[in-house]
């Protein structure tokens, strides 16, 4: 196909190749590879962000893409940039932390708003009681499942903090990045072990009268697991990318 | 790949048999339950 915008993007490809390969001193290779990355992560981050709202997740994937396909050319070109494995890990992880806190916020925080009690309730009727089960019936307003504040508050004051700040430093190559990555991806092990073991002793009060019991749930939340995907990742990565 | 990769790999696949193995387990109790329940 010779359609006008796929020849300009291949032209554009071409010239970013030539630019890097012609003999250029180390200096201009250094802030070309900077460049290059900076433009790609403007739009990673906008669409990370964006997807971190949930209803304008629609919107975000195709920009986190075009960041993806930004640095993949950069990096085709020959410029330094970051390995787009650390790229996709480390806003993967941004992004599941944000989900996170921005769900379980909104229900220890604004669980008589009724944006929370429209979306929260539709969707524990649908796929988890503990959504919709005395919901707003206890002193501080929002699930009423055993355990489910115990893990809100836990969580979002501990492990989802670490992990964005982990996430930025992984991201921007540093050591202590890396490293807290590795922790914060294990406490994945932890918050997964411990509330699916949460779930299945209170299932009874999860699953009694949602629309769409156990596979519904599953179907939503197993999306929630790929922090800890990262870690056969983390142990073999040669260290030594990372700095100091 | 020295002896200490090696191992650190074995121990990486035993750790996701274990971890996955696990979540399926569960998995399948709440599947049970499910079935024998007026859910």
């Amino acid at each position: 196909m010779n359609l006008p915008t796929f020849t300009r993007r291949r032209a554009s490809a071409d010239t970013a190749k030539t630019t890097a390969t012609s003999s250029v001193t180390y200096d201009q290779h250094h802030e070309q590879s900077r460049a290059a990355q900076r433009h790609a992560d403007i739009w990673l981050t906008i669409g990370t962000a964006l997807m971190g709202t949930f209803v304008l997740g629609f919107i975000g994937l195709p920009i986190f893409l075009r960041g993806v396909w930004l640095q993949r050319q950069a990096q085709k070109a020959g410029l330094s940039v970051r390995p787009i494995m650390v790229t996709l890990i480390g806003y993967l992880v941004v992004l599941d932390a944000f989900l996170n806190s921005i769900g379980w916020i909104l229900d220890l925080g604004a669980s008589h708003t009724l944006i929370t009690r429209v979306f929260f309730t539709a969707w524990g009727n649908f796929v988890d009681n503990g959504y919709f089960w005395h919901y707003n019936e206890l002193w501080i307003g929002g699930s009423s499942a055993p355990g489910e504040k115990g893990w809100e508050v836990t969580l979002i004051f501990t492990v989802f903090p670490m992990r964005v700040a982990a996430a930025i430093a992984f991201l921007q190559m540093k050591r202590w990045g890396h490293q807290w990555l590795t922790v914060t991806c294990w406490f994945g092990v932890v918050i997964w072990v411990g509330y699916v073991v949460n779930m299945t002793m209170y299932a009874d009060i999860r699953f009694d009268g949602t629309v769409l019991p156990v596979v519904g749930w599953w179907l939503y939340d197993i999306f929630y697991i790929t922090p800890f995907l990262a870690i056969p990742y983390l142990h073999t990565v040669n260290r030594e990318i990372f700095s100091d | 790949m020295n002896e200490q990769d090696r191992k650190r790999k074995r121990a990486l696949i035993v750790f996701q048999i274990v971890i996955y193995g696990f979540l399926l387990t569960m998995f399948l109790i709440q599947m049970n339950m499910y079935m024998n329940r007026d859910w």
